[in-house]
């Protein structure tokens, strides 16, 4: 079979990952953070919300939220993986010095553009943290130009939190209100427990100018959905992140197909309006789903 | 890194799959190159009981298998069940149509008292495995997956799809269209369609996917709901529903066919 | 465009010449089953076969095969990866005008940015050349306008008295029957051509009775859960109507190891929306668990998604999932099912 080399910018259409070095990582016992540069020294160039494949070469590849700002370090990026599947296994197994293959920036980030000048409410659940920690950062560092920025993040239990020392530093800024809540409480937890949607209960916002982002498992969104409904939010300022299990990540293997939208292409933040019509959008067990 | 090491064991069964695995021929020495072999029937003499990875094929009939199957449990870090009579029990699992007592009647008549047997079960059914591999016998090119699995720590899951989506990606011609009745539709893939490859239909050794819809099955295979390309072969697709069963029950018996008797046997 | 007329002889010559210098891919029979044809590289032009009916996998797998290695990589400091391409000049023939239509359609949806460049780099080293078909009984080409495409190929064929019409529509086309002898086309070849091409649409009896807007209509509305819980019933989810369609463009990808297990390469094959795991995502969340949902998808995308997308339905009418459906699922009487169900519900509304 002919075989010709490549160079990196031909790659993403051929599926053909390009090489990146993993420089740090830090490993917690349910997840890792790896911190990574590409290989082609070429600065990544992602925005909040965007999406990498990751490939272990032997294991396989899965998409990745990018869970570092472009604001901090153009060169390198990180990913926080939970080891789940094969791949993420193998991601978590990772150190120093080791290589993984990057195709990507992908999809559609937040609307940090768009929402400029607006309060941005962010609501975590789970692992959706890691986009929304992005954001955050990026927030964090052009502070000036949005207003009021409201933090609500839940975990199951309070060692699955993750990005504790971030969380630390927003929770010292004197401009950012952070809520932080676990479903099970230990004894070392003195803080909130409950779901995510009791302290958005709490908050008091201006609905004409908040912007709300929401990234978390899929039976989150309905819920906050809801909450965010009530306090008269627009479906239009609702921003939800979706996860599929994306392989392509160019709108072709089909198989983040939510009705006629492609999650990896068109997505995977969709404005809460554009999903309300749609039957495949949020969870597989929804009212409406039963009558197409 | 030490070598795994890794032992071969049978219980009822032909100890076909561990032929077959020779047949990977050089293949094989090359994956035997990364571990050390502690004991394997077929091709060595002398055993060792120490071993980190233990294959075991065959059904577990009798109480001492029980005990057996158990100790290699503990012994070995990882279990893998090779074969279908080891996965999901296989013919094996046939003569638990019939209460055990009169399964041996029929076999050993006067003879039966002297055998000790149970309801045959897969060795999956006895104790937790890490790995299976299924096939009768096993599909060579899944051993290979898998032991690559063991060797890389990897998890490996038989494929949750149905035979027809390889012989389809292998361009086999349906043997529908032949007029012959095949398993395909319900039976987990993994084989790479190797009977379809030569004109046979899948008789089902893989085992059913975990969402088989034998509803559809019956209907379709019974005289109900016939495909035009069936019924303009000939008569003969049009089966009974018990005739469908038996199509079925030559290698998926375990536990759905299996006689309710109580698990004890006679003495 | 010009139009030939080439003997049996001639086009013996043609194909002889091609493959004297280019492999080539056409039907021929199958040898463990005579009536039956499969697409496949060629020993010989003796071995192509243009008078078929149907293949069980459409042609597209010359440009997308089923099962095919993207690229083999060595780990290392840094690994090494090695693109894996064909890059050879090959011919197409004996393609039927409905699989012609599915590669300009697959041609339209792995080409819109980003594009797929696997596709569109096999596509660029073929040289395709269509024939007109004998239809069979699962075929519906004449309702999705199918019967006479001919984008995308290079030449085309269709049996006349004098032996073949030959109707060039591509430069390279041209330039294939250069040094080929050849006939002027006349008139009376001409109307030869269209009696076949009348009588093969006159053989066609399985029509839709709806035309495609409508349709796209109907499944937007919706309400039609009872009819795809009922096809349900006796859908397999074996996936047999995508891993046969020409049109479907779904695929999945996974690593292996050679038995070094420091190298190995990255495979991807061709996958099926009605597979109960192809919408899963982590934690065992499947956005179209239900087998209805699956099949009530494959029938949105064709109809409806891909429809609006491209202006036309991803579906050509060839009949494979029909006749590949062990449960008898037909897509033409599914389509009629749906619209006179639809009808039935406005009369009554």
């Amino acid at each position: 079979m002919p075989e010709t080399a490549m160079n990196a910018g031909q790659v993403s259409g051929f599926y053909m990952p390009e090489l990146a070095k993993v420089y740090r990582t830090c490993r917690k016992e349910t997840d890792i953070i790896i911190e990574a540069g590409m290989h082609s020294g070429r600065p990544l160039g992602h925005m909040p919300g965007q999406f990498v494949q990751v490939s272990v070469f032997g294991y396989g590849e899965v998409p990745i939220s990018i869970c570092s700002s472009p604001t901090r370090t153009p060169d390198r990026f990180e990913l926080c993986v939970r080891p789940v599947g094969g791949v993420t296994k193998a991601l978590y197994n990772k150190n120093s010095e080791d290589w993984i293959g990057i195709r990507g920036p992908f999809g559609r980030g937040f609307p940090v553009d768009l929402t400029k000048g607006k309060d941005i409410l962010v609501v975590a659940g789970g692992i959706g943290i890691a986009p929304l920690r992005s954001l955050i950062n990026y927030i964090m560092d052009k502070r000036e130009e949005y207003g009021r920025l409201i933090i609500v993040y839940g975990a199951k239990t309070p060692d699955l939190i993750l990005f504790t020392s971030d969380i630390e530093q927003w929770e010292n800024q004197p401009d950012a209100e952070v809520y932080l809540t676990v479903d099970e409480a230990d004894n070392s937890w003195n803080g909130r427990t409950g779901v995510v949607t009791l302290p958005i209960r709490e908050i008091e916002i201006d609905p004409a100018r908040t912007a709300a982002m929401v990234v978390g498992p899929p039976v989150m969104y309905r819920f906050v959905a809801m909450e965010l409904l009530k306090k008269d939010m627009d479906p239009d300022n609702i921003f939800f992140s979706l996860e599929r299990h994306f392989k392509c990540g160019i709108g072709k293997c089909g198989h983040c197909q939510l009705n006629d939208l492609y999650v990896c292409h068109d997505g995977p933040t969709f404005r809460y309006s554009d999903l309300l019509a749609r039957t495949e959008a949020i969870e597989a067990w929804a009212p409406e789903k039963d009558q197409d | 890194m030490k070598k795994k090491r890794i032992a071969f064991f049978d219980f009822a069964c032909c100890e076909g799959c561990q032929l077959s695995v020779l047949q990977l021929d050089e293949k094989l020495l090359d994956l035997l190159d990364h571990v050390e072999v502690a004991a394997w029937r077929e091709v060595m003499t002398g055993e060792s009981d120490q071993y980190d990875v233990a294959f075991c094929e065959g059904s577990i009939t009798r109480e001492t298998d029980i005990h057996r199957i158990q100790n290699i449990r503990q012994t070995a870090d990882i279990v893998v069940s090779l074969g279908s009579c080891a996965s999901i029990g296989c013919h094996n699992a046939l003569k638990n149509r019939w209460p055990t007592k009169k399964a041996l009647e029929i076999v050993y008549g006067e003879q039966a008292k002297h055998f000790d047997s149970i309801p045959a079960r897969p060795i999956t059914a006895v104790v937790d495995v890490d790995y299976q591999v299924l096939g009768c016998p096993v599909s060579l090119t899944e051993f290979e997956a898998v032991f690559k699995c063991i060797l890389t720590g990897q998890a490996y899951d038989p494929p949750n799809e149905p035979v027809c989506v390889e012989c389809k990606r292998n361009d086999y011609l349906c043997v529908f269209e032949k007029g012959q009745i095949c398993l395909g539709p319900v039976t987990r893939c993994g084989c790479n369609a190797i009977c379809t490859a030569f004109g046979e239909p899948c008789h089902g050794c893989r085992g059913l996917l975990d969402q088989p819809n034998l509803e559809a099955a019956a209907t379709v295979l019974t005289a109900d709901h016939l495909h035009k390309i069936m019924d303009a072969v000939a008569h003969q697709y049009q089966l009974t529903r018990e005739e469908v069963l038996d199509k079925f029950s030559l290698y998926n018996n375990w536990p759905e066919l299996t006689f309710e008797e109580d698990d004890t046997h006679d003495t | 465009m010009q139009s030939f007329v080439l003997s049996s002889e001639q086009l013996n010559v043609l194909f002889e010449t091609l493959m004297a210098k280019m492999p080539m891919m056409g039907p021929k029979q199958r040898s463990d089953q005579p009536g039956f044809y499969h697409f496949d590289w060629l020993k010989s032009p003796g071995e192509l076969v243009l008078h078929y009916t149907t293949t069980t996998i459409p042609p597209k797998k010359a440009f997308f095969p089923p099962v095919e290695t993207m690229f083999s990589f060595k780990l290392g400091d840094p690994p090494e990866l090695t693109h894996i391409i064909e890059d050879t000049p090959f011919v197409l023939a004996g393609v039927h005008p409905c699989d012609l239509a599915a590669i300009k359609a697959l041609d339209d949806a792995y080409s819109v940015p980003p594009a797929d460049k696997r596709w569109l780099a096999n596509r660029r080293r073929a040289i395709i050349i269509g024939s007109d078909c004998l239809p069979d009984e699962y075929c519906f080409c004449t309702s999705m306008n199918t019967a006479d495409a001919r984008l995308p190929c290079d030449l085309f064929l269709t049996p006349i008295d004098r032996g073949w019409l030959c109707e060039v529509h591509t430069d390279a086309g041209k330039n294939v029957l250069k040094n080929i002898q050849k006939d002027t086309a006349q008139k009376k070849d001409i109307e030869d051509a269209s009696q076949w091409r009348l009588q093969k649409a006159e053989k066609i009896s399985t029509k839709l009775n709806i035309n495609f807007e409508a349709f796209a209509k109907i499944l937007e509305a919706g309400g039609l859960t009872p009819i795809w819980k009922e096809i349900a019933d006796r859908c397999y989810s074996c996936g047999s109507c995508n891993t046969t369609c020409p049109t479907c463009f779904c695929f999945n990808k996974y690593d292996e190891f050679d038995t070094t297990l420091t190298s190995g390469i990255r495979k991807r094959v061709w996958d099926s929306c009605q597979l109960p795991e192809f919408a899963m995502v982590a934690g065992e969340h499947n956005f179209r668990g239900e087998r209805w949902e699956r099949v009530k998808h494959r029938w949105h995308r064709k109809f409806l998604y891909l429809f609006r997308q491209f202006k036309r339905p991803y579906c050509t009418g060839c009949g494979r999932c029909s006749r590949a459906c062990t449960a008898d699922i037909n897509m033409a009487d599914v389509i009629n099912q749906l619209a006179a169900a639809s009808e039935k519900e406005r009369s009554h509304a």
